[in-house]
């Protein structure tokens, strides 16, 4: 039995790094692209949402964001070919406010790991491998928390628990929480949007989302 | 979590103001925002923080595990516009619950200024993991920050019925309201 883990090991497809775990060997791949999800499958625990539909139902889901301009998919396989978790982000859906400033801002749209495979720290992992790029040095880079969204009951957590753990987990990547009053996120207190400024976004581009976020339209 | 502030945020107007805890040097900030509040309001305060001994003392004593303190400030001038504090409890019985107090300054009202204050009170409790926000308001002089309150989801948990008495001997009753931190999203 060979130690290779099965995931392709070509430069532009071979993991990001390698987790031994109590659950098997799990691969974890950024910038995936459409070849990769090819033979993949979705584990069970994947998709656990009482209260909302997963933009991710399938594995073809995912060439959907791939294939986009700077769309970025990253996953979690437990080899050899089983996806744990998966990050995924891209510009703004068309009809979101944020579109009103470009390509400035880029959305991390969603992250979701199996109720089988937590406590391996891969929510950390996924969005580190997503996020570690110069690309978004010239980016709002934004996640939106809304708590129908939350796996709350399998996380036994309460909302405002579940918010504090995102807090903590976008905040080691260096992201905060900011006011907005988009219809979305001031609709529950415990939503909540975060972001990240890229070191080379001018004042002047930071002063134009502030506003945005406040409904005031960029000149 | 103080480590978030300042937050940045914009009124309907246009104003880009800022959220941060209270600290020290805002003294003489702090005095003049209470100076401009009207005195039939004034009268109100039960911290009598418009007068400027008790102002002095009562910074000197700040102290963010028992009260957090947040002023609203414009960004532009440094002019403290809104207040709001939000009093925690040592004793056990009531640890899990906040205690929330907010004022805004007469020209910046209608700005949504106060529900932004609300918000950020209900977002500071629930990352302390309190279970329960508590606020009284004087009706009849408090009805804009009640409006807010409700729509933050504020209920109604009771009337002291003329418990309050102004400036001109009549009496007004007391609002007692309460933000549930801890339960679940029942209207989804």
């Amino acid at each position: 039995m060979t130690n290779r883990p099965s995931v392709p090991e070509t430069d532009s497809e071979s993991p990001d790094f390698v987790i031994e775990s109590e659950y098997g060997r799990i691969l974890l791949k950024s910038n995936c692209k459409a070849s990769f999800f090819d033979n993949l499958e979705m584990d069970d625990g994947l998709g656990h949402f009482s209260h909302y539909s997963s933009i991710i139902k399938k594995i073809d889901s995912f060439n959907k964001y791939a294939e986009r301009e700077d769309g970025r998919v990253t996953l979690a396989v437990r080899d050899p070919n089983v996806v744990v978790g998966y990050c995924i982000g891209s510009y703004p859906e068309p009809n979101d406010r944020w579109t009103l400033l470009g390509k400035l801002m880029y959305e991390l749209a969603a992250l979701e790991l199996s109720r089988n495979f937590r406590g391996l720290n891969l929510a950390y992992r996924l969005l580190n491998s997503t996020m570690n790029d110069d690309f978004f040095e010239d980016k709002i880079a934004y996640m939106c928390g809304y708590s129908w969204h939350w796996d709350l009951e399998g996380k036994n957590l309460t909302a405002g628990q579940y918010r504090n753990m995102m807090k903590q987990l976008y905040g080691k990547l260096g992201f905060r929480e900011v006011y907005t009053n988009e219809p979305n996120i001031a609709l529950r207190p415990e939503n909540i949007m975060m972001i990240r400024v890229g070191s080379r976004v001018s004042a002047e581009d930071n002063l134009r989302f502030r506003h945005l976020r406040f409904g005031i339209k960029p000149k | 979590m103080l480590e978030d502030y300042p937050k940045a945020i914009v009124t309907k107007d246009g104003t880009s103001v800022l959220l941060r805890p209270v600290v020290e040097s805002d003294e003489e900030a702090l005095s003049i925002f209470y100076s401009e509040i009207p005195k039939e309001e004034q009268w109100f305060l039960r911290d009598k923080l418009d007068e400027p001994e008790t102002l002095h003392r009562w910074l000197k004593r700040l102290d963010y595990s028992k009260i957090l303190p947040i002023v609203a400030v414009r960004e532009d001038d440094g002019k403290i516009i809104a207040n709001v504090r939000l009093h925690l409890h040592v004793a056990h019985c009531i640890v899990h619950v906040g205690h929330l107090r907010v004022m805004v300054h007469p020209s910046y009202r209608s700005q949504r200024l106060g529900s932004w204050m609300i918000l950020d009170c209900i977002k500071a409790a629930m990352d302390m993991g309190l279970e329960k926000l508590f606020a009284e308001f004087v009706s009849g002089v408090e009805d804009s920050a009640i409006a807010a309150a409700l729509k933050l989801d504020f209920k109604h948990e009771g009337v002291l019925k003329d418990y309050i008495k102004d400036k001109n001997g009549e009496y007004h009753d007391l609002i007692i309201m309460v933000r549930d931190l801890a339960s679940e999203w029942s209207d989804f």
